[in-house]
């Protein structure tokens, strides 16, 4: 029984203490942007500026770039990804760039790519981001390819939903107000000397910091070696200002449709106060707090700065309005999911062996490649979650192949989703999708981790090659079949 | 009779719109219904690629975005004097 007990208080220490790490140290500076970021995409980008591009007689050098610009631009939640996946199908440019769609969005989105970034590491989400451009094009061609004698039926349908009725690009307010968001992420995540170091700095002297810091590692006991994280005196007081944030916008801008309030004024106040204040660096000295003001502090007060300008002058009530509640939609739906789902891991974390995943998906096999892509299609995480995961399997030895492999195959293939695929397109096709995505993961995966295993470039291109070979044999074949049965069919008219 | 329909698989979104049009409808006192569309295929029915869709008397009046109810109400206006 005290053994039982003592197994759940630990479990519950781990999950508690993940918690704490990643709110302290990870979310702020790049979720919060992010969720501004998102927000303002949904918001202030015309729908008309990227969808024109994927009517039923657009070429196919502009429809699939633009499936993919709209994956990553428009489609920043499942509300949107249903009806415009339908909608290219249906009544736009047809099967294959609506599955270039479908296959890019959720890997490709902003909140994902910065997540990933800032989780795990940048050259991992550009890894991400450019092995789902390639094979997003790639399954989306081939998909159109093998199936091009069923999309006869979207001949039938108008291109009106597509037309450009009011083309108008981004005005140029809004695309200046989402670039400076942008530039906020940045300057807070990179990691540049000039960012990170303190120009000036500032000694509190509070008696007994160093007491509370001492006790905060004990609460949350880390280990350094292992890639865990404690929390510090900072991290709390941003843990406070999280909390706050939250009360504060419950009443602020989940009322933003009835107008603007001292409530919503407060929260934006409070969102920036947190931001600045995540941006210093503060130590527990022996003798009190030691605040640095670093180059990351300056960069964002000027960019909150100019934001406040633009948001008050250029912007109008409604493009305001839009922004914040659409960012504010994102964090409600989003947050929470992840907030259980980092909790999860961290009493997974207790559990699960490094041994195992050694021994799995240690080093770059193909074996380990096609257990992450098992992992991914079996395991079914609400958004983003996958990130922490990741993360975890880093930290207890997964290879950073099988990780990616994992990585690209879970967002993209659920049951859920499969479900919603095979109601649009049918069971067929859909089947044949999530088998490509299966073997394209895996592909993904074995390249990148040969990639961090040091093979020389020349032999990575040999094996793309390779690979594109076949897989461009079996588009051949694909294409002699139909292009003779359409003979066969002209023939017959 | 008006027939106001939200299109809109059940999100957030969808149903703050529900919201603000049974506002705007009840802040003019007309007699009208409000319908929820959940299933895609109806949906797709509409020309809309995002979700929310608001339908008046089978006019889709909006898409993708939440409007205020001073919109909708000058729309339901809209359709009552066409109809």
């Amino acid at each position: 029984m005290d053994a039982l007990i003592a197994f759940g208080s630990q479990l519950l220490q781990g999950g508690l203490g993940n918690l704490a790490a990643y709110l302290a140290a990870h979310v702020l500076l790049c979720l919060l942007p992010a969720f501004f970021i998102a927000g303002a995409m949904s918001a202030l980008i015309p729908k008309q500026a990227v969808t024109r591009f994927l009517g039923r007689n657009a070429r196919r050098t502009v429809s699939y770039p633009a499936a993919a610009a709209a994956g990553s631009l428009l489609a920043v939640c499942s509300c949107t990804i249903v009806p415009l996946f339908a909608g290219i199908f249906r009544k736009g440019a047809g099967l294959g760039p609506a599955i270039t769609f479908l296959f890019f969005a959720p890997a490709a989105n902003i909140l994902a790519l910065v997540y990933t970034g800032s989780v795990i590491g940048p050259d991992f989400a550009l890894a991400r981001l450019l092995l789902s451009l390639v094979f997003g094009v790639g399954i989306g061609l081939i998909m159109a390819l093998v199936f091009s004698n069923d999309d006869a039926a979207h001949d039938r349908a108008t291109d009106t939903l597509f037309a450009a009725q009011d083309a108008r690009g981004m005005h140029r307010a809004a695309l200046a107000f989402l670039l400076l968001w942008v530039a906020l992420l940045l300057l807070g995540t990179l990691k540049l000397d000039v960012l990170t170091r303190a120009h000036l700095s500032l000694d509190l002297p509070l008696a007994g910091v160093d007491a509370w810091q001492q006790m905060l590692d004990r609460l949350v006991p880390h280990d350094p070696g292992k890639g865990e994280e404690g929390v510090s005196v900072q991290g709390v007081v941003l843990i406070g200002l999280l909390v706050s944030i939250g009360l504060v916008a419950w009443r602020g801008l989940e009322t933003i449709h009835d107008g603007v309030t001292g409530w919503t004024r407060a929260s934006l106040a409070l969102i920036a106060a947190t931001l600045l204040f995540a941006a210093l660096s503060i130590q527990a000295t022996a003798d009190g707090l030691r605040i640095g003001f670093t180059g990351k502090f300056f960069g964002i007060a000027a960019a909150l700065a100019l934001l406040r300008h633009l948001g008050r002058n250029r912007l109008s009530a409604e493009e305001l309005r839009d922004w914040l509640w659409e960012s504010w939609r994102f964090v409600k739906q989003i947050f929470p999911l992840l907030v259980i789902g980092v909790f999860i891991v961290g009493m997974a974390r207790v559990v699960i062996r490094p041994e195992w995943i050694e021994a799995i998906a240690g080093t770059n096999s193909l074996l380990g490649n096609l257990a992450g892509v098992a992992f991914g299609v079996f395991m079914y995480f609400p958004t983003l979650v996958e990130v922490p995961i990741a993360r975890m399997f880093l930290d207890l030895g997964m290879h950073r192949g099988p990780l990616l492999a994992y990585l690209m195959a879970d967002p993209e293939l659920s049951l859920q989703s499969i479900l919603i695929i095979s109601a649009i397109i049918g069971k067929a096709k859909a089947w044949t999708y999530v088998g490509l995505v299966a073997l394209f993961s895996t592909t993904a995966g074995l390249i990148y981790g040969a990639w961090v295993d040091g093979t020389s470039p020349f032999l990575l291109v040999l094996w793309l090659v390779g690979f594109i070979a076949v897989v461009a044999v079996l588009l051949r074949v694909a294409n002699r079949r139909s292009s003779l049965s359409q003979e066969a069919h002209h023939a017959h008219h | 009779m008006l027939t106001i329909k939200v299109l809109g698989p059940g999100c957030a979104n969808c149903r703050k719109l529900e919201q603000i049009a049974r506002q705007a409808a009840e802040s003019l006192g007309i007699d009208s219904q409000i319908v929820k569309v959940t299933d895609m295929k109806d949906i797709m029915a509409y020309e809309i690629l995002q979700t929310p869709g608001l339908v008046i008397n089978e006019k889709l009046v909006s898409s993708g975005r939440i409007p205020t109810a001073g919109a909708v109400v000058d729309w339901i206006k809209a359709a009552g004097q066409a109809g």
